[in-house]
C-alpha cells in the first residue's frame, strides 16, 4: 500500500494547487537563468555566426559592439592583401527607427558585403537572401514584418525577401539585414536640411558626428586561412597603427565582461534570490506536510510500522512535490516564454542544474520532516 | 485448571521527578491477564490506569518492575521501545477513545495496512480486512473514509484493525466514552465476544458504569496503586493475592 499516493489522492486538489505553485516558482526561476542566457546568445549572435576569426575595428576602440567604430570603407581590401588572410568582409550596424503601417518599428540594421554574403549565415525561415546589391532586406520575425512588406528607410524603399528568426542584437531589437552599401547610407541618412548646411560648410551645425562617420564602415570581419597563425595576422594589421584587431574571444570578453556585466550580475542575483526563495517554499510546504501527519505517524509506529514505511512516504511525497513542480513549471515555461519580447533560451544543461536544485532541496526538507517523524512517539496518539 | 498469563505486569513503577517532588503515576503493581479474559481497569482520573496501559501495552518502559509477554520478560528499566515496536506489531492490539484511523485510507485499508506493515501481500491483507470488518458487521462500508463513517463505526473498524494480526492481548483506554449508551454497550459486547472466541485476553480501562457486568475482573486504581480487585466470574481462575490482581 503506497501511503503516499494514498494521502495526495484523498487531497488531489491541494495537492495540484501546491504543484501548480510550486510549478510558478520553478517557471521563474527558469525564467530568470533563461533571460540571462537568452541576453548572452542575443549578445554573441553575430559574433558567432558570422565567421569571423578577428575583427578589425577603429584604433584606440573596442567596437563594434561593446564601444563604436568607425574605420574606412576600403579597409577590407588592405586586409586582404595581409598573408594568411582567406577573406575580408566589410560590417555596419546602426540602430533605425521607422515608421511602418502606423506603428514605430524600432531595428538593427545590419549591412552583409554583398555579393560574398548573402546571408548564408542567417537563420532564413522564410522567403530567400539577398539576390540584389540594393534595396532588398531581410527581417527578423519580432519585427512584425512580412514577405513582401516595404520598408522606408532613409529616402529609399527596401522589400522584404527573407524573415529569420530569432536574430536580435544585445538590446532585444530584430536584426534587419541589407547590403553593406545600402546599411552605409541608411546609416548615414540625413534630411534637406543638413545637407544644405554641410554643402554650405556650416557642417558643424549639424550632427557632426553623423557627417564624420558618414560613409565610413564599423569593423572589417576577417576569415583565417585554416594554416594561418592568427597572432602573426593580428600582429602584421596592428602594426599599421590607425586599427585594432580584436579576436572573436576579445569580442566575448568585451561584451560578457565589460558591456554587459552589471546586467548580468543583476539577472544573477537575481536567480540566486529566487532559488532561495523557491528552496525555503519547498523547504516548508514538505516540512508543513510532514507536521500535518505527525498523529498519523504516531499511529503508524503504534501499529508497529518500520521506519522505513514513515521515512519512504515522507520522501516519495518529498519528491512528488519536486520533480511534479518541476514538470508542471517547466510545462509553464515552454508554453509562455516563446511569446515574452525577450529571448529566454532553455538549455538542457541548466534544466539539469536546475532540477538537481531542486532535488537536493526537495531532499534536504524531507530530511528535516523525517528527523522530526522520527522523534514523534507511538504514544502520541493518546495526546 | 491453571493457565499461563499472556501479560504479566510486576511490581510495575513508574514514577516521574518534577522539581524536588517525585510523582508517582504507578507504584508497584503487579497485575496479569489470561487468554479470554475481560478485564476491566476503574479508577479516578490521574489514578494510574492509562499509565499502567503504556506500560502493559509497552509504549513506555517501567521505571522500576518488569512486563513479561507469555512467560518472557519484554520491558524493563533502562531497556529500549524502539526495539519493542516489531513485537507489539505482532502481539498487542491497541483501541482508543478515539479510533485514530488514518484519514486518508478507506476503512478496509486502514485494517489491511496492519497486514501489509506485518509484509502480508496486499491481495491476502484485503481480503482478511474484508472479512474482519464483515465480521463486525462494516461489509458495507469497507471502502469508506473515516471522515464518511460515524463514531460507532469508526471504533468497529479500530477493533478490527487491532484484531487484524490476531495478537493475543488487546489493550483498549476509553474506547466507548465518544459513544452514546447503545452503541458503548455495543462495543464492549463486541470485546466480549472477541475474548470469547478467538480467547485473545483483554485490558479495558473504563469509567462507564453500565458494561461493567461484561468484564471478568475488575481491577481498582488509586493513586497508581491497585486497591480492589473483583472477579465477577463464578469461579475464579488463579486465585488474587496482594499485589497482583
Amino acid at each position: 500500500m503506497n501511503l503516499a499516493m494514498k494521502d495526495i489522492g484523498s487531497n488531489l486538489s491541494r495537492f495540484l494547487l501546491t504543484l501548480v505553485g510550486v510549478g510558478f516558482l520553478i517557471t521563474a526561476a527558469i525564467g530568470m537563468v533563461g533571460l540571462y542566457r537568452g541576453i548572452i546568445s542575443d549578445a554573441l549572435l553575430i559574433i558567432d555566426n558570422i565567421g569571423a576569426d578577428l575583427w578589425v575595428v577603429q584604433g584606440g576602440h573596442a567596437g563594434p559592439f561593446a564601444e563604436s567604430s568607425a574605420i574606412s570603407p576600403t579597409m577590407d581590401r588592405r586586409v586582404d592583401g595581409v598573408a594568411g588572410v582567406a577573406g575580408a568582409r566589410r560590417f555596419v550596424q546602426s540602430s533605425q527607427q521607422f515608421e511602418f503601417e502606423g506603428r514605430d518599428v524600432r531595428a538593427s540594421v545590419t549591412g552583409l558585403d554583398f555579393p560574398e554574403d548573402v546571408g548564408g549565415w542567417l537563420r532564413v525561415v522564410r522567403g530567400r537572401h539577398l539576390a540584389s546589391a540594393h534595396f532588398e532586406a531581410i527581417a527578423d520575425v519580432s519585427l512584425g514584418l512580412a514577405l513582401g512588406d516595404e520598408i522606408r528607410l532613409g529616402r529609399d524603399d527596401y522589400a522584404i525577401v527573407g524573415i529569420t528568426r530569432g536574430m536580435v542584437d544585445a538590446q532585444g531589437d530584430g536584426l534587419l539585414f541589407v547590403t553593406v552599401n545600402d546599411a552605409m547610407t541608411i546609416a548615414s541618412r540625413r534630411n534637406s536640411e543638413e545637407i544644405l548646411l554641410a554643402r554650405n560648410g556650416m557642417a558643424e551645425t549639424a550632427d557632426a558626428a553623423s557627417a564624420s562617420n558618414a560613409g565610413r564602415i564599423a569593423a572589417v570581419v576577417v576569415g583565417l586561412d585554416p594554416a594561418a597563425d592568427p597572432e602573426r595576422v593580428r600582429a602584421v594589421i596592428g602594426r599599421w597603427g590607425d586599427v585594432d584587431v580584436l579576436s572573436r574571444d576579445d569580442q566575448h570578453a568585451l561584451l560578457l565582461d565589460q558591456r554587459l556585466w552589471r546586467l548580468r550580475i543583476q539577472i544573477l542575483a537575481f536567480t540566486g534570490v529566487l532559488l532561495v526563495v523557491m528552496a525555503i517554499v519547498i523547504s516548508l510546504i514538505i516540512y508543513t506536510m510532514t507536521l500535518e501527519k505527525l498523529h498519523q505517524i504516531a499511529m503508524l509506529k503504534l501499529i508497529g510500522a518500520r521506519n522505513s514505511v514513515i521515512v519512504s512516504m515522507i520522501v516519495q511525497q518529498a519528491a512528488m512535490i519536486g520533480l511534479g513542480g518541476f514538470a508542471v513549471g517547466l510545462g509553464f515555461a515552454e508554453a509562455i516564454f516563446p511569446l515574452f519580447p525577450r529571448k529566454v533560451a532553455i538549455l538542457p544543461g541548466d534544466l539539469f542544474s536546475l532540477v538537481l536544485a531542486v532535488v537536493v532541496i526537495s531532499g534536504v526538507a524531507s530530511s528535516f520532516g523525517i528527523a522530526r517523524a522520527m522523534k514523534v512517539r507511538a504514544q502520541e496518539v493518546l495526546a | 485448571m491453571t493457565r499461563s498469563p499472556i501479560l504479566s505486569v510486576r511490581d510495575a513503577a513508574r514514577h516521574y521527578q518534577s522539581g524536588e517532588t517525585v510523582i508517582r503515576a504507578l507504584d508497584g503493581v503487579s497485575f496479569d491477564v489470561f487468554p479470554g479474559e475481560l478485564v476491566g481497569i476503574v479508577g479516578p482520573s490521574g489514578s494510574g490506569k492509562s499509565t499502567m496501559l503504556l506500560i502493559a501495552g509497552l509504549l513506555e518502559l517501567p521505571t522500576g518492575g518488569c512486563v513479561a509477554f507469555e512467560g518472557e520478560i519484554v520491558s524493563r528499566p533502562g531497556g529500549s521501545i524502539a526495539g519493542l515496536r516489531d513485537f507489539r506489531r505482532r502481539k498487542i492490539g491497541f483501541v482508543f477513545q478515539k479510533a485514530n484511523l488514518i484519514p486518508f485510507l478507506t476503512a478496509a485499508e486502514n485494517v489491511a495496512l496492519v497486514l501489509q506493515i506485518d509484509d502480508v501481500p496486499a491481495a491476502a491483507a484485503r481480503l482478511h480486512a474484508e472479512r474482519l470488518l464483515a465480521a463486525l458487521g462494516l461489509g458495507e462500508r469497507l471502502d469508506n473514509r473515516p471522515a464518511r463513517l460515524s463514531g460507532g463505526e469508526q471504533q468497529r473498524v479500530a477493533i478490527a484493525r487491532a484484531l487484524a494480526n490476531d495478537p493475543p492481548l488487546l489493550l483498549a483506554d476509553e474506547p466507548t466514552a465518544a459513544l452514546d449508551s447503545v452503541r458503548g454497550r455495543q462495543v464492549m459486547e463486541l470485546f466480549r465476544t472477541i475474548a470469547d472466541v478467538r480467547q485473545a485476553g483483554i485490558v479495558v480501562v473504563t469509567h462507564d458504569n453500565r458494561s461493567l457486568d461484561l468484564f471478568d475482573r475488575l481491577v481498582e486504581f488509586s493513586d497508581g496503586r491497585i486497591v480492589a480487585v473483583t472477579d465477577n466470574r463464578p469461579a475464579a481462575r488463579p486465585a488474587s493475592r496482594p499485589g497482583a490482581a
